[in-house]
C-alpha cells in the first residue's frame, strides 16, 4: 500500500478538444447558412441536399452531438481521472469511444443530407446509427464506471455526479425514443404513433436538452470554474442539493412541449408544474457559480476564461428562467411554433454551451501544451464579438416572435383574419437576415479562437502524459462500526420485507405493461383510415425533404388558428401517424388540414416554383421531385411494417398494394393532365400531392357524412 | 395513452437508481465533510519527484 | 541594522503575529518566534511551501517549545492501543483529532504528511470533524514519530483518553429515511396529479389504476421503513399507559394506509398514499432539523479530556510512561513545563508554580512550597517537577465535582406532551364519536369518510411540526450568532431562566489579558527595552502581559537569566542587572502579600524606577450587558480570584448584583444549588473546569469558548467568546421565539377545528383532506420560519 505512481493521459482530451473545435465550426457554419436560407431561399443553389429541410437537422445534430458532445467528452476525459486520482480505466475503450463517435457524426451528416431521417427532432438519425450510438455510449459508460471503481480518491466530487446522471439518463432516453421498426437498410418507422409518439419525442426532446446540454455542463462548471478562479465553489452543500433536486425534477418536465396540443390536459399540467419547480434548483446552481467569484471580480476583468464562464452561467440563469415561463400556458400560446423558442434555445446553445466550452478550451489548451495562451487580447476580442453575436441573434428573434403572434391573431372588425400567412412570412424576412448576421458574427469569434488556439499549441510542447501519485483507497477508512448495506438488510427484517415487496411488485408492473400496449385507448375516430400506399410514399417523401422543419400538422384550439387552418386537431386523427409530424416551428403554414384545400395543380406548381402560387414565399423549389421516379419496390415492406405496428391493413394487402398505388397515381396525373400539366404518374411529386391532399380529410369527410 | 405509463415507469426506474445512489452516498459518508472536497480539487497533483 | 529595521512592524510569515525580533528571518521572510521559524524551515526543506501559497499566514504561533520526549509514552504498546482504530503486522490505522486545522493550507499539509515522515502511507482529513486519518507502515515509522512529525509542523494532535474512546453519532440514520420518504412523497404526488386534475375526465381508467399501483409501490417503503420511528414510539407509549403525540400520528398513518388499500383493492377508487408519505416526510424533516447540533463541538466532555493521556512515573529503573487511569497512590510522577497535573498530589521535588486559572479561576499562578498539596487540573509553569500521587485521578477533588449527581434534565417536551396527550384523546373521542354516529345512521360510506378525514385533518403533525421546526430554526439562528445549544430542550429552559450567574475570570474578563498601568519615574526607551527583553523569557502571564504592553521593536539577549517561581525573574542585559517581580523579590526583606499581588516591581541596578499595576480587562460592552441583564434577571458574579476587583465590579453592576470572591469550585456548585433551593431557575456562564460543577448543576449551563478549538467543560450550551456580551439579546430572542411557538400552535389548532367541522360531517372528500393537510403544515412551517427570522434579524451573524 505504497504511494502508487500513475499518469494522466492527455492524448484523448486533446483529440476530443480538436474534434470539439472542428465540429463546432462546421455545425455553426451549417446554422448560418440555414439561417440565411430563410431570408434568401435561393441559397440552396437548387441542390436537393442543401435545402433548409435537410440542412437544419445537420445543424442541430452537429452542434448538439458533435460540438457539445465532444466538449463534454473533453471535459470528462480530462477532469474525471484528476478528480479520482487514477487514469481512465481502459485506454482502448477511450480510443474506440473517440473514433466511434467521430464516425457516427460523419455518418449522420451524410445520411441527413441524403434525406435519411426519422423526422424526430434531435433524434433524426436512422436506426443503424442509433444502434452505433448506443454501443459507443455504453463503451463510454463502462470506461467511466471502471474509472470510478478503480479510483484512489474516496469522495466523488459533485461534477462526477453530474457526469454519471447525464450518462444514465441519456442512455435511457435514447433507447426508449429510438424504438423503431426498420423496413429497409436505412429506413424505419417509429414504434409509436401520433400523440404517443409526440409524447415520447418531447419527453426525450426535453430531457435531451436537460441531460445532454445542461447536466454535463453543470459538471463542467463545477470543475472548471473553481479551477479557473482558483477558489473553491461558493457552497459545496448547495451544489449537492442542486444536483439531487435537479435530477429528481428534470425527468418529469417533458410534456410542457406539447401545451395546447392533443395531449391530455393533466399531463400538460404536470409538465407545467414541474417546469416551474425546476426554477429553484437551476438558479441555485447559477448563484452558486456566480458567488464563487465574489471578491474575485478583479480576476474576471483580466481573465478571458472567467469572462466566458461568467457569461455562460448568466445565460444558464436566463435560459432556466425563461424555460419555466415558456411552460406557462398563456406564455406558451405566444411562444409555441414561433421564433421565441428558437431564441430561447440559442441563448442556451450560444451562451451556456458555447461560452462554457470556449472558456474550457482557453483554460485547457495552454495546460495540455504546457504554455501560455498565445493572445489574451484576441481571446477577449472573441468574448466581445461572441457576446455581440448572441445579442444580435436573440433580439430579432424575440421581436419576430411577438410580431408573428400579433399579426397571426389580428382580426378585422368584420371578424376576418387581418393578415394572410404570406404577409407574416414577408415581415419576418428582415429578422431572419439579422439573425443570420448575428450568427455570422458569433462564428467569426469562433474562428478567432481557432487561430488563437492553434498558435498556442504551436508555441508549446504537447504533454502526452502527466505523472502523478496517490495512495490506494483503504478499506477501513470509515469507522469499523459502519456496516455494509447488505448486512444492514439482514439485520433489519422489515427492510428485507419491503425490498421483497417492491421486487415482486415491479415484476407485476412489468407484466401489466403489455396489456396497456395492446389496449390502445386514444379515442379512435371511426372515419380515420390508414394511408393508401401512395400516400404512405408521399408521407415518406415529406419526411425525407424535412418539410416538418417548417410546417406543423397540429392546429391548436385558438380562434385565430381555427379560422386560419380549420378545425383544431384531435388526438384520434393521428393514430396511424408513425411517426407523428406535428412539428415545432411554423415558418410555413400549418398543413394539418391542407387536404382538398387547393387543386392538385396548385400543389404541382407550388412545389415546382413556390413563388408562382404564393408570391413572397421563402420556400425553395423542389424540381427533383419531378424527375425522380417513385421507388415502388419498397411498398410491400412498408405496408408490412405498418401492419406490424398495428395499422389495420387486411392480410395479404401487399398483393394489391402496388396496383392500388398505380391506380391512385394514374388518377392524379390524369387529373393534372386536365389542367394541361403533363407528368408521368411514377414521379415522386405525385405521391407527395396524394399525401398532401389526404391530410385532415378524414374528419372533414366524417363531418359531411355526419350532416 | 399507454405510453405515459411506460415513460412514467421508465422515469421512475431511473429516479429509483438515483435514489439508490443517493442513499449509498449518504451512508458512505460522502457528504459528511463539505469543506475538504471542494478545496482538494484545487490542489496540484502530488508529483512523484521526491527530494 | 537593528535601528533600520526597528521601526517597521512586520508580520510573521508563518502565523501572522507581529514580529519583534529582527534576527528571526530567512530569505526576507520574518518570523515572530523561533518556533514559527523552525516550522518554516522544516516545510521549506521538504518543498512543502505550497502551504504558504494557499493562504497567508496559515500557521498558529509556536511560542512554547515542545519537550523532546513529550510523546515518549506513545512507544508503550498499551497506551498506543488506546488510540489506534486498527493494526495488523505491517500497517496501523489511526484517527487523530487536530483542533488546530482551520484552512485549506492545513488540509493540504496534513494530507501531505508522507513527505515529512516516510513511513506514512495515507493521511486523509475529515475537516468538519477536525480529524486526520493516518495509515502508517510499522516497519518504517512509529506512532510516536508520526505524532511528533505533526507536532513539529504545528499540528500536534489532541490525544486524550476519550478521544481514544470517542464515538461520533452519524446523521445518516436520520437522513436516509428522509430521503426515501421525500422521494416517495414527491413521486406519489406526481402520479396523483391526474386524480387532482381529472377535471378533463380525459384520464383513462387504465392509467389511473396503473398509477395507483405504482403509488402503492412507493408507499410501501414509507410505511414499513420510514415510519417505524412513530410506530415504535406509539407502542412504547401505550405500554407505559399514556398516549404520546406519536401515537396519534401513527394511527393517522396506519388509517390512511389501510383506507387507501381498501379503496385500491375493493373500491378501485382514489388513494391517499401521497398524504400519508407527506405526513411521514414532514415529521421526519422536523425532527431532523431539531436534532441538528454543531458537529464539531463536544458538549459533554468529562474531566478525562483535559488530562494528558499518560505521565512518566519514576520507577526504580528510571521513568516510564503510565496511563493516567493506571496511576496508583504513592507513585512519583514527573510533570514538565505547561503540563497539566493529572491527579491530586504533593510536591516532592522542584520549584512548582501552578496556574490554577482553569481549575479555581485565579488569574495568577501560585508558587507551591515543597510538601504541600497540588490539585489535579493545575498547569505547571517553569521547570520539571516531581510529585507524589495522593489519589487516583478519578477520585481527585476536581473529578468529584463531575461525579456529583447529574441535574435531572428538565423534559423539554413536557408541555407539548401534556398538550398532545389531551389533544390525542380528544381527537380519538371525536373520531370514534362521529364514526359511531354515522354508523347508527347506517351510512357506512360517510362513516368511512368521517373516520379517515378526521384523522388526516386532526393528525397533530401541524402541531408537532410547529414545535420541532420552530426549535430547529431557533437553534439555527442562535448558532449563527455564536451560541450553540446541546439540544432543543435547552431553549425551553432558557425561556424560564430568572437568575443569571456569571463567572469572573475568563468569562466576563479576558483570560490572561491585563490592563497595565505604570507608576513611577518614566522609563527611557532603553530601559523599556531592557525590561521587555527580560520579560520575554518568562511564560508567566504577568511578564507576557508586560512584554506585550511595552511592544519592543527589538530584543537583546539576556545573560544569566534566573526565574524564581512565584517571585520574579532577573538577568543581565547590556551589562546591567535587571529584576522584575513582586515587592520582596526586588527589595529583599520588605514584606508584602506575594501570592495575591498583581503589582510588578521593576529593579534596575539597585534602583526601583517604578511599578506596573495589572488589572483584569473586562470584555467590551460588558457594562451595558450587565445593566440589560439586571432589567429582567437577578444577577450574581462568582470569582475564584481575590477581591482585588471588588470595587470595579460593584461599580460596574451599580451594586445591584451579588458578588462573591475566593469561590472554590465547590462553593460555586453549592451557591447554584442554594439558588435553586430558593426556587430560582439559574443560568450559569463560565469557562473553566472550576465552573464545571456549577455549570452542570445549573438549569442552563453555558460554557464560554475562546477561539473555536479551546476545550470547554460539560455544559448545555457553548457560547463563543465574542458573542458573550450579546448574551442578553440572545436570551431575549429565545423567549420571544417561544411566543412564535405558541402562536403557531394556535394557528394549527384553528386549522384543525375548521377541518374537523367539515370532516366530522363526512363532507370532506379524503382527497381534499389529503391536499389540505400538507398545505396547512407547510403554511405553519413558513410562519414559524418567517417569524423567528424576523425576531432573529437583529442578532448579527458570527463566523465560527
Amino acid at each position: 500500500m505504497e504511494l502508487e505512481k500513475f499518469s494522466y493521459d492527455n492524448r484523448i482530451p486533446k483529440l476530443f478538444a480538436i474534434a470539439t473545435i472542428t465540429w463546432g465550426v462546421v455545425g455553426m457554419l451549417a446554422g448560418v447558412i440555414a439561417a440565411f436560407q430563410l431570408a434568401f431561399p435561393a441559397l440552396n443553389l437548387g441542390i436537393e441536399y442543401t435545402t433548409f429541410g435537410r440542412l437544419r437537422p445537420v445543424h442541430t445534430n452537429a452542434v448538439i452531438f458533435a460540438f457539445v458532445g465532444n466538449a463534454i467528452f473533453t471535459a470528462v476525459y480530462y477532469s474525471l481521472p484528476r478528480l479520482l486520482k487514477t487514469p481512465m480505466w481502459n485506454n482502448t475503450l477511450s480510443k474506440i469511444h473517440f473514433w466511434g463517435w467521430q464516425l457516427i457524426i460523419v455518418a449522420a451528416a451524410i445520411t441527413l443530407l441524403a434525406g435519411y431521417t426519422t423526422s424526430k427532432e434531435y433524434a433524426e438519425l436512422e436506426w443503424p446509427i442509433d444502434i452505433a450510438i448506443t454501443v459507443i455510449w455504453v463503451i463510454f459508460g463502462v470506461n467511466m464506471m471502471g474509472t470510478i471503481l478503480t479510483r484512489r480518491e474516496r469522495h466523488l466530487y459533485v461534477a462526477i455526479w453530474f457526469y454519471l446522471a447525464s450518462w444514465v439518463t441519456v442512455a435511457m432516453l435514447h433507447i426508449v425514443n429510438s424504438f423503431e421498426l426498420p423496413y429497409s437498410a436505412l429506413k424505419s418507422y417509429s414504434w409509436f404513433a401520433g400523440v404517443q409518439d409526440a409524447l415520447v419525442q418531447w419527453w426525450y426532446g426535453h430531457n435531451a436538452v436537460a441531460f445532454f446540454l445542461t447536466t454535463p455542463f453543470l459538471g463542467m462548471m463545477y470543475y472548471f470554474l473553481p479551477k479557473a478562479a482558483n477558489r473553491p465553489i461558493y457552497s459545496y452543500r448547495l451544489s449537492i442539493i442542486h444536483f439531487w433536486s435537479l435530477i429528481f425534477i428534470y425527468i418529469w418536465a417533458g410534456p410542457h412541449h406539447l401545451l395546447y396540443t392533443a395531449l391530455p390536459e393533466w399531463a400538460q399540467a404536470l409538465g407545467t408544474t414541474l417546469s416551474l419547480m425546476l426554477l429553484l434548483p437551476s438558479w441555485g446552481g447559477m448563484l452558486n457559480g456566480l458567488f464563487t467569484l465574489r471578491g474575485a471580480w478583479d480576476k474576471v476583468r483580466e481573465d478571458p476564461v472567467l469572462k466566458f464562464i461568467v457569461v455562460a452561467v448568466i445565460c444558464y440563469g436566463m435560459a432556466t428562467f425563461e424555460g419555466p415561463m415558456l411552460s406557462l400556458k398563456n406564455v406558451n400560446a405566444i411562444s409555441h411554433y414561433s421564433d421565441w423558442t428558437v431564441a430561447h434555445v440559442h441563448i442556451g446553445a450560444l451562451g451556456w454551451n458555447g461560452f462554457l466550452t470556449f472558456g474550457m478550451l482557453y483554460w485547457l489548451l495552454p495546460r495540455l501544451f504546457n504554455t501560455k495562451l498565445y493572445s489574451t487580447k484576441l481571446a477577449t476580442t472573441h468574448f466581445l464579438i461572441g457576446t455581440l453575436g448572441i445579442i444580435l441573434y436573440a433580439v430579432p428573434m424575440y421581436w419576430a416572435a411577438f410580431r408573428t403572434y400579433f399579426m397571426m391573431s389580428a382580426f378585422t372588425p368584420e371578424g376576418q383574419l387581418q393578415y394572410q400567412f404570406i404577409d407574416v412570412v414577408q415581415s419576418m424576412v428582415p429578422f431572419y437576415a439579422l439573425r443570420g448576421i448575428g450568427g455570422t458574427i458569433y462564428l467569426i469569434g469562433v474562428l478567432l479562437m481557432v487561430y488563437n488556439l492553434i498558435k498556442t499549441a504551436k508555441s508549446g510542447k504537447f504533454v502526452a502524459r502527466e505523472e502523478a501519485s496517490a495512495a490506494p483507497l483503504t478499506k477501513t477508512y470509515t469507522a469499523p462500526k459502519k456496516a455494509h448495506w447488505h448486512s444492514l438488510i439482514e439485520r433489519k427484517p422489515v427492510m428485507l420485507l419491503v425490498l421483497s415487496f417492491i421486487a415482486v411488485a415491479i415484476g407485476g408492473l412489468v407484466e401489466m405493461v403489455p396489456t396497456f400496449l395492446v389496449k390502445e385507448n386514444v379515442p379512435t375516430i371511426a372515419s380515420v383510415k390508414p394511408y393508401t400506399p401512395l400516400e404512405l410514399h408521399g408521407r415518406d417523401i415529406y419526411i425525407k425533404e424535412g418539410c416538418n422543419n417548417c410546417h406543423t400538422q397540429m392546429i391548436r384550439p385558438f380562434r385565430y388558428e381555427v379560422a386560419r387552418y380549420g378545425d383544431y386537431s384531435k388526438a384520434g386523427e393521428f393514430v396511424y401517424d408513425f411517426p407523428h409530424l406535428w412539428g415545432s416551428k411554423r415558418t410555413g403554414p400549418d398543413l394539418a388540414r391542407i387536404g382538398g384545400k387547393y387543386p392538385d395543380s396548385w400543389h404541382f406548381n407550388h412545389m415546382l416554383e413556390p413563388t408562382s402560387m404564393a408570391p413572397g414565399s421563402v420556400m425553395p423549389p423542389y424540381p427533383w421531385l419531378f424527375e425522380k421516379e417513385l421507388n415502388i419496390g419498397s411498398t410491400n415492406s412498408k405496408i408490412h411494417a405498418m401492419r406490424k405496428l398495428g395499422v389495420p391493413y387486411e392480410k395479404g394487402y401487399e398483393a394489391q398494394a402496388v396496383a392500388d398505388l398505380k391506380k391512385q397515381a394514374q388518377k392524379i396525373s390524369d387529373n393534372l393532365a386536365k389542367e394541361k400539366i403533363k407528368i408521368p404518374s411514377d414521379r415522386e411529386i405525385v405521391a407527395l400531392i396524394a399525401y398532401l391532399q389526404r391530410l385532415g380529410t378524414d374528419i372533414k369527410a366524417s363531418k359531411i357524412s355526419g350532416k | 395513452m399507454s405510453i405515459i405509463v411506460i415513460t412514467a415507469i421508465a422515469s421512475l426506474l431511473i429516479a429509483g437508481i438515483f435514489l439508490a445512489a443517493l442513499i449509498w452516498s449518504i451512508k458512505d459518508g460522502q457528504y459528511d465533510d463539505d469543506f475538504a472536497p471542494p478545496n482538494r480539487i484545487l490542489f496540484d497533483d502530488k508529483t512523484t519527484k521526491h527530494k | 541594522m537593528v535601528n533600520e529595521t526597528s521601526h517597521i512592524k512586520t508580520r510573521c510569515y508563518h502565523c501572522g503575529d507581529e514580529c519583534a525580533d529582527s534576527k528571526l528571518l530567512i530569505d526576507d521572510k520574518r518570523f515572530c518566534c523561533s518556533g514559527c521559524k523552525l516550522v518554516y524551515e522544516l516545510l521549506n526543506e521538504n518543498d512543502l511551501c505550497t502551504y504558504y501559497n494557499l493562504n497567508e499566514h496559515p500557521g498558529r504561533q509556536q511560542l512554547n517549545q515542545k519537550r523532546k520526549d513529550k510523546f515518549a509514552y506513545l512507544d508503550k504498546e498499551e497506551i498506543a492501543a488506546q488510540l489506534i482504530n486498527f493494526a495488523d503486522d505491517q500497517q496501523v490505522h489511526i484517527t487523530f483529532s487536530v483542533p488546530q486545522m482551520h484552512c485549506s493550507s492545513c488540509l493540504w499539509l496534513l494530507e501531505n504528511l508522507e513527505k515529512l515522515q516516510p513511513g506514512i502511507l495515507v493521511s486523509r482529513v475529515h475537516f468538519v470533524n477536525k480529524e486526520v486519518f493516518v495509515v502508517f507502515d510499522k516497519k518504517q515509522t512509529t506512532l510516536r514519530e508520526v505524532v511528533e512529525t505533526m507536532a513539529a509542523v504545528g499540528y500536534e494532535p489532541y490525544l486524550s483518553m476519550n478521544t481514544a474512546k470517542k464515538e461520533r453519532k452519524s446523521t445518516h440514520s436520520r437522513l436516509v429515511p428522509i430521503a426515501i420518504s421525500g422521494f416517495c412523497f414527491a413521486n406519489i404526488m406526481m402520479l396523483s396529479l391526474p386524480e387532482y386534475f381529472s377535471f378533463t375526465g380525459y384520464l383513462h381508467e387504465k392509467i389511473g389504476t396503473a398509477f395507483r399501483y405504482i403509488g402503492l409501490l412507493l408507499a410501501l417503503p414509507v410505511f414499513f421503513y420510514c415510519a417505524r420511528e412513530f410506530f415504535s414510539n406509539a407502542l412504547s407509549s401505550i405500554k407505559n399507559k399514556y398516549l404520546n403525540i406519536d401515537s396519534s400520528i401513527a394511527l393517522a398513518i396506519l388509517l390512511t394506509f389501510l383506507r387507501s388499500l381498501y379503496n385500491l383493492f375493493i373500491l378501485d377508487g382514489n388513494t391517499y398514499f401521497d398524504s400519508m408519505s407527506g405526513i411521514v416526510f414532514f415529521m421526519l424533516i422536523g425532527r431532523w432539523a431539531q436534532d441538528r447540533t454543531q458537529q464539531s463541538l463536544i458538549f459533554d466532555r468529562d474531566y478525562k479530556s483535559f488530562f494528558p493521556l499518560a505521565v512518566n512515573v519514576k520507577r526504580n529503573n528510571g521513568a516510564e510512561p503510565v496511563l493516567i487511569g493506571n496511576l496508583r497512590e504513592k507513585d512519583i510522577i514527573e510533570v514538565f513545563d505547561q503540563d497539566i497535573i493529572p491527579a491530586d498530589a504533593v510536591l516532592a521535588k522542584g520549584k512548582a508554580l501552578i496556574d490554577y486559572s482553569f481549575v479555581t479561576g485565579e488569574s495568577l499562578p501560585k508558587p507551591i512550597e515543597p510538601g504541600s498539596l497540588i490539585y489535579a487540573g493545575g498547569r505547571q509553569i517553569g521547570e520539571r517537577i516531581e510529585l507524589m500521587v495522593l489519589k487516583k485521578s478519578d477520585q481527585g477533588y476536581l473529578t468529584n465535582l463531575w461525579n456529583k449527581e447529574e441535574n435531572t434534565a428538565s423534559d423539554n417536551r413536557k408541555f407539548l406532551h401534556r398538550a398532545s396527550n389531551y389533544f390525542t384523546i380528544i381527537v380519538f373521542a371525536l373520531t370514534l364519536g362521529s364514526a359511531l354516529f354515522w354508523l347508527s345512521k347506517g351510512q357506512y360510506n360517510t362513516m368511512w369518510n368521517a373516520l379517515t378525514t378526521t384523522l388526516i385533518i386532526a393528525c397533530p403533525c401541524a402541531l408537532l411540526l410547529a414545535d420541532t421546526f420552530t426549535n430547529g430554526n431557533i437553534m439555527r439562528i442562535l448558532s449563527r450568532s455564536g451560541l450553540f445549544l446541546k439540544n432543543s430542550a435547552v431553549i425551553n429552559d432558557m425561556a424560564k431562566v430568572n437568575h443569571i450567574v456569571l463567572d469572573k475570570t475568563g468569562t466576563i474578563t479576558l483570560n490572561k489579558n491585563f490592563e497595565i498601568s505604570y507608576r513611577g519615574k518614566t522609563l527611557t526607551d532603553h530601559e523599556k527595552m531592557l525590561i521587555s527583553s527580560l520579560s520575554r523569557h518568562s511564560t508567566h502571564p504577568l511578564s507576557k502581559a508586560i512584554y506585550h504592553y511595552l511592544k519592543p521593536d527589538t530584543a537583546i539577549t539576556v545573560d544569566s537569566f534566573n526565574n524564581v517561581p512565584g517571585k520574579g525573574i532577573e538577568g543581565w542585559i547590556d551589562d546591567r542587572h535587571v529584576k522584575i517581580g513582586n515587592r520582596d523579590f526586588v527589595q529583599a526583606g520588605s514584606v508584602g502579600d506575594p501570592a495575591h499581588s498583581s503589582k510588578v516591581f521593576v529593579w534596575i541596578d539597585g534602583r526601583v524606577p517604578g511599578v506596573f499595576e495589572l488589572k483584569n480587562t473586562y470584555r467590551n460592552g460588558l457594562k451595558d450587558m450587565l445593566s440589560d441583564i439586571r432589567k429582567r434577571f437577578s444577577l450574581s458574579i462568582l470569582s475564584g480570584d481575590n477581591h482585588a476587583e471588588q470595587l470595579r465590579l460593584t461599580k460596574m453592576t451599580e451594586g445591584q448584583a451579588e458578588i462573591l470572591f475566593d469561590q472554590s469550585p465547590e462553593d460555586k456548585y453549592n451557591y447554584i444549588s442554594h439558588l435553586q433551593a430558593k426556587g430560582n431557575i439559574v443560568l450559569m456562564a463560565g469557562d473553566g473546569l472550576n465552573d464545571a460543577g456549577a455549570l452542570r448543576k445549573s438549569d442552563v449551563g453555558i460554557a464560554v469558548m475562546e477561539g473555536n478549538n479551546s476545550f470547554t467543560p460539560a455544559s448545555d450550551g457553548i457560547i463563543s467568546a465574542h458573542a458573550f456580551t450579546r448574551m442578553y439579546s440572545l436570551l431575549k430572542f429565545t423567549s420571544r421565539a417561544r411566543r412564535v411557538l405558541i402562536f403557531s400552535f394556535t394557528i394549527s389548532i384553528i386549522y384543525n377545528i375548521i377541518g374537523l367541522y367539515f370532516a366530522l360531517q363526512g363532507l370532506l372528500a379524503p382527497v381534499i383532506a389529503a391536499i389540505l393537510m400538507p398545505a396547512s403544515t407547510i403554511s405553519i412551517i413558513l410562519i414559524t420560519f418567517g417569524m423567528t427570522e424576523w425576531y432573529g434579524r437583529k442578532l448579527i451573524r458570527v463566523k465560527t
